[in-house]
């Protein structure tokens, strides 16, 4: 066996110019913030900097131009979103839509869907949650009740979704519901595509530890849509949400969630490091880098047509090891001089890390998850 | 993968297969057979009688060495019959080998030092060894030799050498470096095969009235250990992408430091698994698991790379990290 076969990441020309782009569009466009505000960015929202983002043709990259896409190649934008994370620019507002609903949509939403809601989406205007997880279905997503009833030539959906990140600043949400009452577990599923002000939709925040609001309970109570708002055919709805959970779990994000505070590290230890500082920076950087080589390997498959559904948990459950590891390590290794109290750009983003971290191996799947998706990849289960 | 690479690998595996079938043979007449089949020129051209491989064939050649736990020098021969070849000094007749650790001093022409951890010394005609900017060739014949052993038994010899002349050429290949990129293919290939072995022993052994696969804290264990080994695999991988696309000095050492890290958490999984049998002469587990603690701290262990990674990068600033890895893997 190789538990791991590399696929060349070869973009197509160009990419040098790219990057030299990108860099000068976030010098240009992204709000200076220290290193606290640069990590784990893309789960920080900045309305202004993601319609810059879209006129400057960075959302939608790959779709087609008809849709407000750019036709771009998989690669290239997978550099663009390498670049804006290393950079920390606010990138949360439109990520989810640009990630997973717009390519959803391309692949299952009906032609009226595209043409209405993907321009939108490309200029960094429309956003768009997630509405998968509920009360009783965290990592046993199968186990969903909101319930779709047939009502004249729509539908009224019944039931609430929970840990719905962006809830309050997306117009949109794409839900996971049971249309065929009684069905069991992954069966007679069904996504729509909500606009969330439809009468019935009510959206309430969920504060997190550090006290912030990312994500949110939506209830729907008895919300009427036209069947024009069902994403897919009916039933299909499982299938569709595991194809989304794959382009979630391999991406840049996966991995470069702490870099802010590696690039804190380096600035502290100084250009001759003393050994312990040293010894952990390299340590880091092989991780870093080989993660990078794996994350990429992984697109590049996804970008040559294969599902590489193993190789993304894989990714992600590496990737996010690594992201709460790094600030841990880092608080080890120093000396003790200064604490979490400290004023420091090192400090204060270590104190974020350390605090929000726990998050990076529950979203998108749990550590459990994705190692029993692992064990059943090779042959356990 | 290309033809001739799938060509390359069917060879390596049916010939490290049969050799592994016998671990006791003796390595004089386990090497002919490995010479015959020309896997010492695997980087060499063609127009000097080479295959014309490049590193990522060697890569793919020497994981399936540490596959099959092969006794054997493959890949310190084919570096060191390339070493040899780049600088324009004298190929060698017999077995070529690299070392990892070489002290001493090189005067008009004559060579005074110390040889250590060279894998097969003893039984190889030629070492070629990095000193002070040059390449040195020297010849075992010359040398006053103690055997060594790794851990697993095989050869590490150090050999001394008092003023014998020397043939040498300045050269900046590195190739401590070079080892380190071989021993990361070895365990890149050591930790998939003793992770098969694992998964195949976890699907039958029967405790509790099941396959221990079916519990759900042993599917976790190999989970951790099948990404340990694709962390590995990806990493020697991309430092052989490097190589064939230029400087490969960053690439072989964090590729190193990576496995290094892999190989010592992959050998405990794979022991964990298979309980007190894993742990008897007579199964075969321990060939792969006692080569990975060897290959750990031959040619640089964690602290030496990650030191030597840490200053590098400490050198480039904050600001200088992203652009230097974008850089760097843009060219490759």
């Amino acid at each position: 066996m190789q538990t791991f076969d590399a696929h060349p990441f070869d973009p197509p020309a160009g990419v040098e110019t790219l990057r030299r782009e990108v860099r000068d569009f976030i010098a240009r466009a992204a709000p200076k913030s220290d290193a606290a505000g640069r990590a784990n960015c893309w789960a920080v929202c900045d309305a202004d900097f993601s319609r810059a983002m879209g006129r400057a043709g960075y959302v939608g990259m790959t779709w087609p131009v008809e849709y407000g896409g750019h036709a771009r190649h998989p690669l290239h934008r997978y550099v663009v979103l390498e670049e804006l994370l290393a950079a920390g620019a606010p990138v949360g507002m439109h990520w989810i839509a640009d990630r997973q609903s717009g390519p959803l949509l391309l692949r299952y939403g009906t032609e009226d869907q595209r043409r209405t809601y993907l321009p939108g989406i490309a200029a960094g205007e429309t956003y768009v949650c997630i509405g998968m997880s509920e009360p009783g279905a965290g990592s046993d997503l199968a186990s969903i009740r909101t319930q779709g009833v047939r009502d004249g030539d729509g539908w009224r959906l019944s039931g609430q979704k929970v840990w719905t990140t962006n809830a309050h600043n997306a117009q949109l949400m794409i839900a996971l519901v049971r249309t065929v009452e009684g069905s069991q577990r992954n069966e007679g599923l069904t996504q729509f595509l909500i606009p969330l002000d439809t009468p019935g939709v009510t959206v309430r925040p969920i504060v997190d530890l550090v006290g912030g609001h990312d994500f949110n309970e939506v209830f729907l109570d008895n919300v009427h849509v036209p069947d024009t708002a069902r994403v897919g055919p009916e039933g299909n709805g499982w299938k569709q949400v595991t194809a989304e959970l794959s382009l979630e779990r391999s991406g840049p994000e996966r991995y470069l969630s702490s870099y802010a505070a590696l690039v804190e590290l380096i600035r502290f230890a100084g250009p001759d490091p003393e050994p312990v500082l040293a010894v952990l920076i390299g340590r880091l950087i092989a991780e870093l880098w080989t993660l990078r080589q794996m994350s990429q390997s992984t697109a590049a498959k996804l970008a040559a047509g294969e599902d590489p559904a193993l190789e993304a948990a894989i990714v992600k459950d590496l990737g996010n090891s690594f992201e709460q590891d790094l600030p841990r390590a880092i608080q080890a290794a120093l000396d003790g001089a200064e604490d979490l109290s400290a004023a420091t750009d090192l400090m204060r983003v270590l104190a974020l890390l350390l605090q929000v971290s726990p998050s990076f191996s529950l979203r998108g799947g749990t550590r459990e998850i994705l190692r029993g998706i692992i064990a059943r990849g090779l042959g356990l289960r | 993968m290309s033809e001739t690479r799938t060509l390359l690998t069917d060879t390596a595996d049916r010939l490290f297969a049969d050799l592994a079938a016998d671990p006791d043979a003796p390595f004089a007449e386990v090497w002919p057979t490995i010479a015959e089949a020309g896997f010492e020129s695997l980087l060499l051209d063609e127009d000097q009688g080479g295959f014309g491989g490049d590193w990522g064939d060697l890569f793919a050649v020497v994981r399936l060495a540490g596959t099959h736990a092969l006794a054997a020098p493959v890949g310190e021969a084919a570096v060191a019959a390339w070493a040899l070849a780049q600088v324009g000094l004298t190929p060698s007749e017999g077995l070529a080998t690299i070392v990892p650790m070489v002290e001493g001093e090189l005067e008009n022409g004559r060579f005074t030092g110390w040889l250590r951890g060279a894998p097969w010394g003893a039984a190889a005609e030629t070492i070629v060894a990095t000193h002070a900017g040059s390449l040195l060739r020297l010849r075992t014949a010359d040398a006053r030799i103690q055997p060594g052993q790794s851990p697993v038994g095989e050869p590490r010899d150090v050999l001394t050498f008092e003023a014998v002349p020397t043939e040498a050429a300045p050269s900046d290949i590195d190739l401590f470096a070079c080892g380190a990129f071989l021993r990361t293919a070895q365990i890149a290939g050591a930790l998939d095969a003793a992770l098969a072995a694992s998964i195949a022993y976890a699907n039958e052994r029967v405790q509790f009235g099941k396959p221990i696969s079916k519990f759900q804290t042993v599917q976790q264990n190999l989970a951790i250990f099948a990404i340990e080994a694709a962390a590995v695999n990806s990493a020697g991988q991309a430092a052989a992408r490097a190589a064939d696309a230029g400087d490969a000095s960053f690439e072989f050492a964090a590729a190193k430091l990576r496995a290094n890290m892999a190989a010592g958490q992959g050998a405990a999984l794979a022991h964990q698994v298979h309980g007190a049998i894993g742990f008897t002469l007579e199964y075969p587990l321990h060939r792969l698991t006692r080569r990975l603690a060897g290959w750990r701290s031959e040619f640089g262990g964690d602290r030496f790379w990650a030191q030597r990674l840490g200053r590098r990068v400490a050198g480039l600033g904050p600001e200088g990290l992203w652009p230097e890895l974008a850089r760097r893997s843009d060219a490759a």
